[in-house]
Protein backbone atom coordinates (compact mmCIF):
# COMPACT_ATOMS: atom_id res chain seq x y z
CA UNK A 1 0.00 0.00 0.00
CA UNK A 2 1.55 3.34 -1.00
CA UNK A 3 1.81 6.27 1.43
CA UNK A 4 1.50 9.38 -0.72
CA UNK A 5 3.56 12.36 0.30
CA UNK A 6 5.14 15.54 -0.96
CA UNK A 7 8.51 17.26 -0.64
CA UNK A 8 8.70 20.99 -1.36
CA UNK A 9 12.13 22.52 -1.89
CA UNK A 10 11.77 26.08 -0.58
CA UNK A 11 15.23 26.99 -1.87
CA UNK A 12 13.90 26.39 -5.39
CA UNK A 13 10.52 28.07 -4.94
CA UNK A 14 10.31 31.41 -6.73
CA UNK A 15 6.85 32.25 -5.36
CA UNK A 16 5.34 32.34 -8.86
CA UNK A 17 2.07 30.81 -7.57
CA UNK A 18 1.67 28.56 -10.62
CA UNK A 19 0.82 25.76 -8.17
CA UNK A 20 -1.93 27.84 -6.63
CA UNK A 21 -3.50 28.65 -9.99
CA UNK A 22 -3.16 25.08 -11.27
CA UNK A 23 -4.82 23.78 -8.12
CA UNK A 24 -7.74 26.18 -8.38
CA UNK A 25 -8.51 25.29 -11.94
CA UNK A 26 -7.92 21.55 -11.49
CA UNK A 27 -10.19 21.31 -8.48
CA UNK A 28 -13.02 23.70 -9.40
CA UNK A 29 -12.31 25.96 -6.47
CA UNK A 30 -14.96 28.65 -6.42
CA UNK A 31 -13.99 32.31 -6.40
CA UNK A 32 -15.47 34.87 -4.04
CA UNK A 33 -16.01 38.62 -4.38
CA UNK A 34 -13.27 40.93 -3.09
CA UNK A 35 -15.37 42.07 -0.14
CA UNK A 36 -16.01 38.42 0.76
CA UNK A 37 -12.30 37.67 0.45
CA UNK A 38 -11.61 40.54 2.87
CA UNK A 39 -13.76 38.67 5.38
CA UNK A 40 -11.50 35.62 4.98
CA UNK A 41 -13.94 33.65 2.87
CA UNK A 42 -11.57 32.91 -0.03
CA UNK A 43 -10.58 29.29 -0.61
CA UNK A 44 -7.19 28.11 -1.77
CA UNK A 45 -6.27 24.47 -1.22
CA UNK A 46 -2.70 25.31 -2.19
CA UNK A 47 -1.54 28.66 -0.90
CA UNK A 48 1.83 30.32 -1.39
CA UNK A 49 2.72 32.16 1.80
CA UNK A 50 5.11 35.09 1.41
CA UNK A 51 7.43 36.23 4.16
CA UNK A 52 9.51 39.42 4.08
CA UNK A 53 12.46 39.52 6.47
CA UNK A 54 14.87 42.32 7.33
CA UNK A 55 14.59 46.08 6.87
CA UNK A 56 14.77 47.96 3.59
CA UNK A 57 17.04 47.83 1.65
CA UNK A 58 18.34 44.64 3.31
CA UNK A 59 15.22 42.58 2.73
CA UNK A 60 14.87 38.94 1.89
CA UNK A 61 11.74 37.37 0.45
CA UNK A 62 10.85 33.79 1.14
CA UNK A 63 7.92 31.68 0.02
CA UNK A 64 6.19 28.56 1.27
CA UNK A 65 3.54 26.74 -0.78
CA UNK A 66 1.08 25.21 1.67
CA UNK A 67 -1.25 22.38 0.65
CA UNK A 68 -3.01 20.14 3.17
CA UNK A 69 -0.26 18.37 5.14
CA UNK A 70 -2.17 15.05 4.85
CA UNK A 71 -1.22 14.23 8.46
CA UNK A 72 -0.79 10.61 9.48
CA UNK A 73 -2.33 11.66 12.78
CA UNK A 74 -4.86 14.22 11.54
CA UNK A 75 -6.50 16.41 14.20
CA UNK A 76 -9.37 17.25 11.84
CA UNK A 77 -10.45 13.61 11.62
CA UNK A 78 -10.67 13.27 15.40
CA UNK A 79 -13.20 16.06 15.77
CA UNK A 80 -15.51 15.24 12.85
CA UNK A 81 -18.83 14.21 14.43
CA UNK A 82 -20.06 12.42 11.28
CA UNK A 83 -16.88 10.79 9.90
CA UNK A 84 -17.05 12.92 6.77
CA UNK A 85 -13.29 13.38 6.94
CA UNK A 86 -11.02 10.39 7.44
CA UNK A 87 -7.55 9.05 6.69
CA UNK A 88 -7.61 6.76 3.65
CA UNK A 89 -5.49 3.58 3.61
CA UNK A 90 -3.09 5.31 1.18
CA UNK A 91 -2.60 8.23 3.53
CA UNK A 92 -4.83 10.85 1.90
CA UNK A 93 -7.13 12.77 4.23
CA UNK A 94 -10.45 12.51 2.40
CA UNK A 95 -13.44 14.81 2.67
CA UNK A 96 -16.75 13.21 1.70
CA UNK A 97 -18.85 16.18 0.68
CA UNK A 98 -22.34 14.61 0.79
CA UNK A 99 -21.57 13.38 4.31
CA UNK A 100 -20.30 16.74 5.61
CA UNK A 101 -22.72 18.75 7.75
CA UNK A 102 -20.62 21.93 7.70
CA UNK A 103 -20.05 22.20 11.46
CA UNK A 104 -16.50 23.51 10.82
CA UNK A 105 -15.00 21.70 13.82
CA UNK A 106 -12.30 20.34 11.50
CA UNK A 107 -11.37 23.80 10.27
CA UNK A 108 -10.79 24.85 13.87
CA UNK A 109 -8.85 21.72 14.73
CA UNK A 110 -6.45 22.02 11.81
CA UNK A 111 -3.25 23.78 12.91
CA UNK A 112 -2.32 24.42 9.26
CA UNK A 113 -5.61 26.15 8.31
CA UNK A 114 -5.85 23.79 5.35
CA UNK A 115 -9.62 23.30 5.48
CA UNK A 116 -12.01 25.71 3.83
CA UNK A 117 -15.69 26.31 4.33
CA UNK A 118 -18.04 27.11 1.45
CA UNK A 119 -19.75 30.20 2.77
CA UNK A 120 -21.54 30.86 -0.51
CA UNK A 121 -23.05 28.98 -3.40
CA UNK A 122 -20.10 28.27 -5.72
CA UNK A 123 -19.60 30.94 -8.37
CA UNK A 124 -17.12 31.71 -11.13
CA UNK A 125 -16.67 34.56 -13.56
CA UNK A 126 -18.51 33.74 -16.84
CA UNK A 127 -15.23 33.30 -18.68
CA UNK A 128 -14.23 30.52 -16.27
CA UNK A 129 -17.40 28.46 -16.18
CA UNK A 130 -16.68 26.45 -19.32
CA UNK A 131 -13.37 25.32 -17.82
CA UNK A 132 -14.80 23.33 -14.92
CA UNK A 133 -13.10 19.97 -14.40
CA UNK A 134 -15.66 17.18 -14.92
CA UNK A 135 -13.66 14.79 -12.73
CA UNK A 136 -14.07 16.88 -9.60
CA UNK A 137 -17.49 17.67 -8.15
CA UNK A 138 -18.52 21.24 -7.46
CA UNK A 139 -18.99 21.59 -3.73
CA UNK A 140 -22.27 23.09 -2.59
CA UNK A 141 -22.62 25.87 -0.05
CA UNK A 142 -22.24 24.72 3.55
CA UNK A 143 -19.60 22.01 3.31
CA UNK A 144 -15.89 21.93 4.11
CA UNK A 145 -13.42 21.30 1.35
CA UNK A 146 -9.71 20.60 1.22
CA UNK A 147 -6.71 19.50 -0.82
CA UNK A 148 -6.95 15.81 -1.73
CA UNK A 149 -3.53 15.40 -3.38
CA UNK A 150 -5.65 15.40 -6.58
CA UNK A 151 -7.13 12.04 -5.65
CA UNK A 152 -9.20 11.99 -8.86
CA UNK A 153 -5.92 11.79 -10.77
CA UNK A 154 -4.95 8.80 -8.66
CA UNK A 155 -8.20 7.02 -9.60
CA UNK A 156 -7.53 7.61 -13.28
CA UNK A 157 -3.89 6.63 -12.99
CA UNK A 158 -4.86 3.37 -11.32
CA UNK A 159 -7.40 2.66 -14.03
CA UNK A 160 -4.91 3.35 -16.82
CA UNK A 161 -2.32 1.12 -15.15
CA UNK A 162 -4.90 -1.66 -14.72
CA UNK A 163 -5.93 -1.34 -18.37
CA UNK A 164 -2.31 -1.59 -19.45
CA UNK A 165 -1.71 -4.46 -17.03
CA UNK A 166 1.27 -2.90 -15.27
CA UNK A 167 1.95 -1.49 -11.81
CA UNK A 168 1.48 2.19 -11.03
CA UNK A 169 4.61 4.28 -11.76
CA UNK A 170 5.76 7.47 -10.06
CA UNK A 171 5.04 9.58 -13.14
CA UNK A 172 1.50 8.17 -13.50
CA UNK A 173 0.17 10.09 -10.53
CA UNK A 174 1.27 13.66 -9.94
CA UNK A 175 -1.01 16.32 -8.45
CA UNK A 176 -1.71 19.47 -10.47
CA UNK A 177 0.57 21.66 -8.32
CA UNK A 178 3.61 19.42 -8.83
CA UNK A 179 2.84 19.22 -12.55
CA UNK A 180 2.71 23.00 -12.83
CA UNK A 181 5.81 23.92 -10.83
CA UNK A 182 8.32 25.46 -13.29
CA UNK A 183 11.33 24.95 -11.00
CA UNK A 184 10.33 21.42 -9.98
CA UNK A 185 10.33 22.51 -6.36
CA UNK A 186 7.34 20.25 -5.64
CA UNK A 187 8.15 16.55 -5.72
CA UNK A 188 5.42 13.99 -5.21
CA UNK A 189 5.28 10.23 -4.75
CA UNK A 190 5.11 7.26 -2.42
CA UNK A 191 7.12 7.97 0.74
CA UNK A 192 7.61 4.25 1.39
CA UNK A 193 8.74 3.30 -2.11
CA UNK A 194 12.54 3.52 -2.51
CA UNK A 195 12.09 4.02 -6.27
CA UNK A 196 10.24 7.30 -5.71
CA UNK A 197 12.29 10.47 -5.24
CA UNK A 198 10.32 11.61 -2.19
CA UNK A 199 11.45 8.58 -0.20
CA UNK A 200 15.07 9.77 -0.29
CA UNK A 201 14.38 13.52 -0.31
CA UNK A 202 12.43 13.26 2.93
CA UNK A 203 15.63 12.13 4.67
CA UNK A 204 17.65 15.05 3.27
CA UNK A 205 19.45 17.03 6.03
CA UNK A 206 17.51 20.11 4.87
CA UNK A 207 14.17 18.39 5.46
CA UNK A 208 11.72 19.61 8.07
CA UNK A 209 7.98 19.45 8.68
CA UNK A 210 5.66 22.16 9.90
CA UNK A 211 4.78 22.15 13.61
CA UNK A 212 6.24 18.71 14.08
CA UNK A 213 5.99 19.07 17.85
CA UNK A 214 2.21 18.79 17.65
CA UNK A 215 2.55 15.14 16.71
CA UNK A 216 0.39 15.48 13.61
CA UNK A 217 2.92 13.53 11.48
CA UNK A 218 2.46 15.57 8.30
CA UNK A 219 3.31 13.90 4.98
CA UNK A 220 4.41 17.17 3.39
CA UNK A 221 8.13 17.83 3.92
CA UNK A 222 9.95 21.10 3.31
CA UNK A 223 13.58 21.40 2.27
CA UNK A 224 15.30 24.58 3.32
CA UNK A 225 18.84 25.73 3.99
CA UNK A 226 17.71 27.99 6.83
CA UNK A 227 15.62 26.24 9.51
CA UNK B 1 -71.46 15.59 9.47
CA UNK B 2 -69.61 12.42 10.24
CA UNK B 3 -70.17 11.18 6.68
CA UNK B 4 -68.75 14.44 5.40
CA UNK B 5 -65.72 14.04 7.66
CA UNK B 6 -64.93 10.50 6.54
CA UNK B 7 -65.62 11.55 2.98
CA UNK B 8 -63.21 14.45 3.42
CA UNK B 9 -60.56 12.22 4.92
CA UNK B 10 -60.92 9.78 2.04
CA UNK B 11 -60.72 12.72 -0.37
CA UNK B 12 -57.50 13.91 1.25
CA UNK B 13 -56.09 10.38 1.15
CA UNK B 14 -56.94 10.14 -2.55
CA UNK B 15 -55.50 13.60 -3.09
CA UNK B 16 -52.23 12.54 -1.45
CA UNK B 17 -52.17 9.33 -3.46
CA UNK B 18 -52.70 11.30 -6.68
CA UNK B 19 -50.03 13.80 -5.71
CA UNK B 20 -47.56 11.00 -4.91
CA UNK B 21 -48.34 9.25 -8.20
CA UNK B 22 -48.01 12.53 -10.07
CA UNK B 23 -44.64 13.18 -8.43
CA UNK B 24 -43.52 9.71 -9.40
CA UNK B 25 -44.69 10.14 -12.99
CA UNK B 26 -42.85 13.42 -13.17
CA UNK B 27 -39.64 11.46 -12.53
CA UNK B 28 -40.38 8.93 -15.27
CA UNK B 29 -38.24 9.07 -18.40
CA UNK B 30 -40.02 9.24 -21.74
CA UNK B 31 -38.12 8.71 -24.99
CA UNK B 32 -38.77 10.36 -28.36
CA UNK B 33 -39.29 7.03 -30.14
CA UNK B 34 -40.24 3.58 -28.85
CA UNK B 35 -36.85 1.92 -29.29
CA UNK B 36 -36.77 -1.86 -29.08
CA UNK B 37 -33.62 -3.31 -27.47
CA UNK B 38 -34.76 -6.90 -27.88
CA UNK B 39 -35.14 -6.58 -31.64
CA UNK B 40 -31.75 -4.94 -32.14
CA UNK B 41 -29.66 -6.86 -29.60
CA UNK B 42 -31.30 -10.32 -29.74
CA UNK B 43 -32.83 -10.67 -33.23
CA UNK B 44 -30.29 -8.53 -35.09
CA UNK B 45 -27.43 -9.42 -32.69
CA UNK B 46 -26.01 -5.91 -32.69
CA UNK B 47 -23.15 -5.16 -30.30
CA UNK B 48 -23.97 -2.80 -27.41
CA UNK B 49 -20.95 -0.67 -28.36
CA UNK B 50 -22.47 0.13 -31.76
CA UNK B 51 -24.97 2.43 -30.08
CA UNK B 52 -23.15 3.05 -26.78
CA UNK B 53 -19.73 3.75 -28.30
CA UNK B 54 -17.68 4.62 -25.20
CA UNK B 55 -18.83 1.72 -23.07
CA UNK B 56 -15.43 0.00 -22.98
CA UNK B 57 -13.19 3.05 -23.27
CA UNK B 58 -14.71 5.85 -21.23
CA UNK B 59 -16.63 6.90 -18.16
CA UNK B 60 -19.95 7.38 -19.96
CA UNK B 61 -21.09 4.95 -22.69
CA UNK B 62 -23.18 7.59 -24.43
CA UNK B 63 -26.57 7.30 -26.12
CA UNK B 64 -26.91 6.95 -29.92
CA UNK B 65 -27.48 9.93 -32.19
CA UNK B 66 -29.60 9.79 -35.31
CA UNK B 67 -26.51 9.13 -37.46
CA UNK B 68 -26.23 5.65 -35.94
CA UNK B 69 -29.87 4.80 -36.71
CA UNK B 70 -29.27 6.18 -40.22
CA UNK B 71 -26.90 3.31 -40.93
CA UNK B 72 -29.99 1.12 -41.42
CA UNK B 73 -33.15 3.20 -41.18
CA UNK B 74 -32.81 5.17 -44.45
CA UNK B 75 -35.98 3.48 -45.64
CA UNK B 76 -38.78 2.10 -43.53
CA UNK B 77 -37.86 -1.24 -41.95
CA UNK B 78 -40.66 -3.55 -40.79
CA UNK B 79 -44.21 -2.40 -40.37
CA UNK B 80 -44.36 -0.63 -37.00
CA UNK B 81 -45.18 3.05 -36.69
CA UNK B 82 -42.15 3.50 -34.41
CA UNK B 83 -39.91 2.31 -37.21
CA UNK B 84 -41.57 4.79 -39.58
CA UNK B 85 -40.94 7.51 -37.01
CA UNK B 86 -37.21 6.69 -36.97
CA UNK B 87 -37.05 6.90 -40.75
CA UNK B 88 -38.80 10.26 -40.43
CA UNK B 89 -36.03 11.52 -38.13
CA UNK B 90 -33.35 10.10 -40.42
CA UNK B 91 -34.69 11.57 -43.68
CA UNK B 92 -35.64 14.97 -42.22
CA UNK B 93 -32.35 15.33 -40.36
CA UNK B 94 -34.18 16.38 -37.21
CA UNK B 95 -32.06 15.69 -34.12
CA UNK B 96 -33.08 12.57 -32.20
CA UNK B 97 -32.13 13.00 -28.56
CA UNK B 98 -32.57 10.09 -26.17
CA UNK B 99 -32.82 10.83 -22.46
CA UNK B 100 -30.63 9.34 -19.78
CA UNK B 101 -32.26 6.73 -17.58
CA UNK B 102 -29.57 5.57 -15.15
CA UNK B 103 -27.72 8.27 -13.27
CA UNK B 104 -25.45 9.00 -10.34
CA UNK B 105 -25.14 12.16 -8.27
CA UNK B 106 -22.28 14.43 -9.41
CA UNK B 107 -20.15 13.60 -6.37
CA UNK B 108 -19.76 9.94 -7.40
CA UNK B 109 -16.90 8.77 -9.60
CA UNK B 110 -17.75 5.76 -11.75
CA UNK B 111 -16.28 4.56 -15.02
CA UNK B 112 -17.57 1.97 -17.45
CA UNK B 113 -14.07 1.24 -18.68
CA UNK B 114 -13.07 -0.06 -15.25
CA UNK B 115 -16.14 -2.28 -14.90
CA UNK B 116 -16.77 -3.33 -18.51
CA UNK B 117 -13.35 -3.46 -20.17
CA UNK B 118 -11.15 -4.27 -17.17
CA UNK B 119 -13.40 -6.22 -14.77
CA UNK B 120 -15.43 -7.71 -17.68
CA UNK B 121 -18.73 -7.52 -15.81
CA UNK B 122 -21.91 -8.24 -17.76
CA UNK B 123 -24.11 -5.20 -18.39
CA UNK B 124 -27.03 -6.99 -16.75
CA UNK B 125 -25.29 -6.90 -13.34
CA UNK B 126 -26.11 -3.22 -13.14
CA UNK B 127 -28.72 -2.63 -15.84
CA UNK B 128 -30.91 -5.70 -15.42
CA UNK B 129 -32.57 -7.11 -18.52
CA UNK B 130 -32.56 -3.90 -20.52
CA UNK B 131 -31.29 -5.81 -23.55
CA UNK B 132 -34.56 -7.76 -23.53
CA UNK B 133 -36.91 -4.77 -23.32
CA UNK B 134 -39.21 -4.10 -26.27
CA UNK B 135 -40.09 -0.54 -25.26
CA UNK B 136 -37.89 1.99 -23.44
CA UNK B 137 -38.15 1.54 -19.67
CA UNK B 138 -39.54 4.58 -17.90
CA UNK B 139 -37.44 4.04 -14.79
CA UNK B 140 -34.17 2.21 -14.15
CA UNK B 141 -34.59 -1.58 -13.99
CA UNK B 142 -32.06 -1.65 -11.13
CA UNK B 143 -31.92 0.95 -8.36
CA UNK B 144 -28.29 1.93 -8.06
CA UNK B 145 -27.48 3.00 -4.52
CA UNK B 146 -24.26 3.14 -2.56
CA UNK B 147 -25.22 -0.18 -0.98
CA UNK B 148 -25.55 -1.70 -4.42
CA UNK B 149 -21.98 -0.68 -5.34
CA UNK B 150 -20.57 -1.70 -1.95
CA UNK B 151 -22.34 -5.05 -1.96
CA UNK B 152 -20.54 -6.12 -5.13
CA UNK B 153 -17.23 -4.54 -4.11
CA UNK B 154 -17.26 -6.50 -0.86
CA UNK B 155 -18.24 -9.69 -2.64
CA UNK B 156 -15.47 -9.25 -5.23
CA UNK B 157 -12.87 -7.99 -2.70
CA UNK B 158 -12.67 -4.54 -4.26
CA UNK B 159 -12.07 -1.16 -2.69
CA UNK B 160 -14.59 0.19 -0.18
CA UNK B 161 -12.53 3.30 0.47
CA UNK B 162 -14.78 6.37 0.42
CA UNK B 163 -12.52 8.43 -1.85
CA UNK B 164 -12.37 5.69 -4.48
CA UNK B 165 -15.99 6.51 -5.36
CA UNK B 166 -16.49 9.98 -3.91
CA UNK B 167 -14.89 13.06 -5.40
C1 LIG C 1 -20.89 -1.96 -12.39
C2 LIG C 1 -22.14 -1.47 -12.88
C3 LIG C 1 -22.34 -1.24 -14.38
C4 LIG C 1 -22.03 -2.09 -15.42
C5 LIG C 1 -21.38 -3.45 -15.35
C6 LIG C 1 -22.48 -1.42 -16.62
N1 LIG C 1 -23.02 -0.19 -16.30
FE1 LIG C 1 -23.83 1.14 -17.60
N2 LIG C 1 -24.17 2.47 -16.07
C7 LIG C 1 -23.88 2.22 -14.74
C8 LIG C 1 -24.16 3.39 -13.97
C9 LIG C 1 -23.95 3.55 -12.47
C10 LIG C 1 -24.62 4.37 -14.89
C11 LIG C 1 -24.97 5.83 -14.60
C12 LIG C 1 -23.66 6.56 -14.75
C13 LIG C 1 -23.66 8.04 -14.61
O1 LIG C 1 -24.68 8.68 -14.78
O2 LIG C 1 -22.56 8.58 -14.36
C14 LIG C 1 -24.64 3.74 -16.19
C15 LIG C 1 -25.03 4.38 -17.36
C16 LIG C 1 -25.10 3.74 -18.60
C17 LIG C 1 -25.64 4.32 -19.81
C18 LIG C 1 -26.21 5.71 -19.92
C19 LIG C 1 -25.49 6.58 -20.88
C20 LIG C 1 -24.37 7.39 -20.32
O3 LIG C 1 -23.52 7.82 -21.14
O4 LIG C 1 -24.31 7.66 -19.12
C21 LIG C 1 -25.54 3.39 -20.80
C22 LIG C 1 -25.97 3.53 -22.26
C23 LIG C 1 -24.93 2.22 -20.22
N3 LIG C 1 -24.66 2.45 -18.89
C24 LIG C 1 -24.64 1.07 -20.93
C25 LIG C 1 -23.96 -0.02 -20.41
C26 LIG C 1 -23.57 -1.18 -21.21
C27 LIG C 1 -23.86 -1.37 -22.69
C28 LIG C 1 -22.92 -2.03 -20.36
C29 LIG C 1 -22.28 -3.38 -20.67
C30 LIG C 1 -21.33 -3.42 -21.75
C31 LIG C 1 -22.92 -1.41 -19.03
N4 LIG C 1 -23.53 -0.18 -19.11
C32 LIG C 1 -22.36 -1.96 -17.89
C33 LIG C 1 -23.42 1.03 -14.20
C34 LIG C 1 -22.97 -0.06 -14.94
C1 LIG D 1 -27.80 -2.48 -37.99
C2 LIG D 1 -29.00 -1.90 -38.52
C3 LIG D 1 -29.86 -1.09 -37.55
C4 LIG D 1 -29.49 0.00 -36.78
C5 LIG D 1 -28.10 0.62 -36.63
C6 LIG D 1 -30.69 0.46 -36.14
N1 LIG D 1 -31.75 -0.33 -36.48
FE1 LIG D 1 -33.67 -0.15 -35.86
N2 LIG D 1 -34.22 -1.73 -36.90
C7 LIG D 1 -33.40 -2.46 -37.77
C8 LIG D 1 -34.18 -3.45 -38.47
C9 LIG D 1 -33.65 -4.45 -39.51
C10 LIG D 1 -35.50 -3.30 -38.01
C11 LIG D 1 -36.74 -4.04 -38.47
C12 LIG D 1 -36.94 -5.30 -37.72
C13 LIG D 1 -38.25 -5.94 -38.11
O1 LIG D 1 -39.30 -5.36 -37.83
O2 LIG D 1 -38.19 -7.00 -38.69
C14 LIG D 1 -35.49 -2.24 -37.03
C15 LIG D 1 -36.61 -1.84 -36.32
C16 LIG D 1 -36.65 -0.71 -35.54
C17 LIG D 1 -37.80 -0.23 -34.83
C18 LIG D 1 -39.16 -0.87 -34.83
C19 LIG D 1 -39.18 -1.90 -33.76
C20 LIG D 1 -40.44 -2.74 -33.69
O3 LIG D 1 -40.71 -3.18 -32.58
O4 LIG D 1 -41.06 -2.96 -34.71
C21 LIG D 1 -37.44 0.89 -34.16
C22 LIG D 1 -38.32 1.76 -33.27
C23 LIG D 1 -36.05 1.11 -34.40
N3 LIG D 1 -35.59 0.10 -35.24
C24 LIG D 1 -35.32 2.15 -33.88
C25 LIG D 1 -33.97 2.34 -34.09
C26 LIG D 1 -33.23 3.44 -33.56
C27 LIG D 1 -33.82 4.57 -32.72
C28 LIG D 1 -31.96 3.30 -33.98
C29 LIG D 1 -30.78 4.21 -33.69
C30 LIG D 1 -30.47 4.38 -32.28
C31 LIG D 1 -31.87 2.07 -34.75
N4 LIG D 1 -33.12 1.53 -34.79
C32 LIG D 1 -30.72 1.57 -35.30
C33 LIG D 1 -32.06 -2.26 -37.95
C34 LIG D 1 -31.29 -1.27 -37.35
C1 LIG E 1 -29.31 -0.04 -32.16
C2 LIG E 1 -28.87 0.74 -31.08
C3 LIG E 1 -28.67 0.13 -29.69
C4 LIG E 1 -28.04 -1.05 -29.36
C5 LIG E 1 -27.37 -2.06 -30.28
C6 LIG E 1 -28.08 -1.13 -27.92
N1 LIG E 1 -28.72 -0.03 -27.40
FE1 LIG E 1 -28.98 0.40 -25.46
N2 LIG E 1 -29.99 2.10 -25.94
C7 LIG E 1 -30.30 2.49 -27.23
C8 LIG E 1 -31.24 3.60 -27.19
C9 LIG E 1 -31.82 4.29 -28.41
C10 LIG E 1 -31.49 3.86 -25.82
C11 LIG E 1 -32.45 4.89 -25.23
C12 LIG E 1 -33.86 4.36 -25.31
C13 LIG E 1 -34.15 3.23 -24.39
O1 LIG E 1 -33.93 3.34 -23.18
O2 LIG E 1 -34.62 2.15 -24.88
C14 LIG E 1 -30.69 2.91 -25.07
C15 LIG E 1 -30.62 2.87 -23.69
C16 LIG E 1 -29.85 1.95 -22.99
C17 LIG E 1 -29.65 1.98 -21.55
C18 LIG E 1 -30.19 3.02 -20.61
C19 LIG E 1 -29.23 4.20 -20.70
C20 LIG E 1 -29.49 5.33 -19.78
O3 LIG E 1 -29.85 6.38 -20.27
O4 LIG E 1 -29.29 5.19 -18.58
C21 LIG E 1 -28.88 0.91 -21.24
C22 LIG E 1 -28.38 0.55 -19.86
C23 LIG E 1 -28.61 0.20 -22.46
N3 LIG E 1 -29.19 0.87 -23.50
C24 LIG E 1 -27.89 -0.96 -22.50
C25 LIG E 1 -27.64 -1.65 -23.67
C26 LIG E 1 -27.00 -2.92 -23.70
C27 LIG E 1 -26.54 -3.70 -22.49
C28 LIG E 1 -26.88 -3.27 -25.02
C29 LIG E 1 -26.26 -4.54 -25.62
C30 LIG E 1 -26.79 -5.79 -25.12
C31 LIG E 1 -27.47 -2.20 -25.80
N4 LIG E 1 -27.94 -1.24 -24.94
C32 LIG E 1 -27.52 -2.16 -27.17
C33 LIG E 1 -29.79 1.95 -28.38
C34 LIG E 1 -29.10 0.76 -28.46
C1 LIG F 1 -21.10 -6.22 -10.12
C2 LIG F 1 -19.99 -5.77 -9.31
C3 LIG F 1 -19.70 -4.29 -9.18
C4 LIG F 1 -20.60 -3.27 -8.99
C5 LIG F 1 -22.12 -3.35 -8.88
C6 LIG F 1 -19.82 -2.08 -8.87
N1 LIG F 1 -18.48 -2.35 -9.00
FE1 LIG F 1 -16.96 -1.00 -8.92
N2 LIG F 1 -15.63 -2.47 -9.26
C7 LIG F 1 -15.93 -3.80 -9.47
C8 LIG F 1 -14.71 -4.53 -9.76
C9 LIG F 1 -14.61 -6.02 -10.04
C10 LIG F 1 -13.66 -3.58 -9.73
C11 LIG F 1 -12.17 -3.83 -9.98
C12 LIG F 1 -11.86 -3.64 -11.42
C13 LIG F 1 -10.42 -4.04 -11.69
O1 LIG F 1 -10.19 -5.22 -11.87
O2 LIG F 1 -9.57 -3.16 -11.70
C14 LIG F 1 -14.28 -2.31 -9.40
C15 LIG F 1 -13.54 -1.13 -9.24
C16 LIG F 1 -14.10 0.09 -8.93
C17 LIG F 1 -13.36 1.29 -8.68
C18 LIG F 1 -11.85 1.43 -8.62
C19 LIG F 1 -11.47 1.14 -7.21
C20 LIG F 1 -10.00 1.20 -6.92
O3 LIG F 1 -9.46 0.17 -6.51
O4 LIG F 1 -9.41 2.23 -7.11
C21 LIG F 1 -14.27 2.29 -8.44
C22 LIG F 1 -13.98 3.75 -8.13
C23 LIG F 1 -15.59 1.70 -8.53
N3 LIG F 1 -15.45 0.37 -8.83
C24 LIG F 1 -16.76 2.40 -8.33
C25 LIG F 1 -18.01 1.82 -8.36
C26 LIG F 1 -19.25 2.54 -8.15
C27 LIG F 1 -19.35 4.03 -7.86
C28 LIG F 1 -20.25 1.64 -8.25
C29 LIG F 1 -21.75 1.88 -8.10
C30 LIG F 1 -22.34 2.83 -8.99
C31 LIG F 1 -19.65 0.35 -8.51
N4 LIG F 1 -18.30 0.49 -8.57
C32 LIG F 1 -20.38 -0.83 -8.66
C33 LIG F 1 -17.17 -4.38 -9.37
C34 LIG F 1 -18.36 -3.70 -9.20
C1 LIG G 1 -18.16 1.66 -4.24
C2 LIG G 1 -18.45 3.03 -4.29
C3 LIG G 1 -18.70 3.83 -3.01
C4 LIG G 1 -17.93 3.83 -1.87
C5 LIG G 1 -16.68 3.02 -1.55
C6 LIG G 1 -18.55 4.79 -0.98
N1 LIG G 1 -19.65 5.36 -1.58
FE1 LIG G 1 -20.91 6.74 -0.76
N2 LIG G 1 -22.06 6.73 -2.42
C7 LIG G 1 -21.83 5.93 -3.53
C8 LIG G 1 -22.90 6.15 -4.49
C9 LIG G 1 -23.04 5.48 -5.84
C10 LIG G 1 -23.77 7.11 -3.92
C11 LIG G 1 -25.04 7.70 -4.54
C12 LIG G 1 -26.20 6.89 -4.08
C13 LIG G 1 -27.53 7.43 -4.51
O1 LIG G 1 -27.62 8.18 -5.46
O2 LIG G 1 -28.49 7.04 -3.85
C14 LIG G 1 -23.21 7.44 -2.62
C15 LIG G 1 -23.80 8.35 -1.72
C16 LIG G 1 -23.24 8.71 -0.52
C17 LIG G 1 -23.81 9.68 0.39
C18 LIG G 1 -25.07 10.48 0.15
C19 LIG G 1 -26.25 9.69 0.59
C20 LIG G 1 -27.51 10.48 0.45
O3 LIG G 1 -28.55 9.85 0.68
O4 LIG G 1 -27.49 11.65 0.10
C21 LIG G 1 -22.99 9.75 1.48
C22 LIG G 1 -23.17 10.63 2.71
C23 LIG G 1 -21.90 8.82 1.26
N3 LIG G 1 -22.09 8.20 0.04
C24 LIG G 1 -20.86 8.61 2.16
C25 LIG G 1 -19.86 7.66 1.98
C26 LIG G 1 -18.81 7.40 2.96
C27 LIG G 1 -18.63 8.14 4.28
C28 LIG G 1 -18.03 6.41 2.44
C29 LIG G 1 -16.80 5.72 3.07
C30 LIG G 1 -17.09 5.04 4.32
C31 LIG G 1 -18.59 6.06 1.14
N4 LIG G 1 -19.70 6.84 0.90
C32 LIG G 1 -18.06 5.09 0.29
C33 LIG G 1 -20.78 5.07 -3.72
C34 LIG G 1 -19.78 4.79 -2.82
Amino acid sequence: MPRWGMVIDLDRCTGCAACEVACKSENNIATVRPDQADMGRAMSWMKVETKIEGDFPDTRLSFAPRPCMQCDNPPCVKVCPVSATYLSPEGIVGQIYPRCIGCRYCANACPYTAKYFNWFAPAWPDSERAHLDPDVSVRPRGVMEKCTFCDHRLQQAKENARAAGRPLRESDFQPACADACPTRAIVFGDLDNPAHRVSTLKNDPRATRLMESLGTEPKVYYLTQKA
Amino acid sequence: MRAWLTGGAAGIAIGIAVAVTAARWAGAVTQPVAFDHRKHTQDLKLDCALCHPNVAVGQHPGLPSVEICAMCHQTRLGTSSASAQVTGYVTSGRPLVFRKLFGLPPYVFFTHRRHVAIAKLPCADCHGDIALTTTPPRRPLVTITMNFCLHCHLKMHQSTDCIACHR
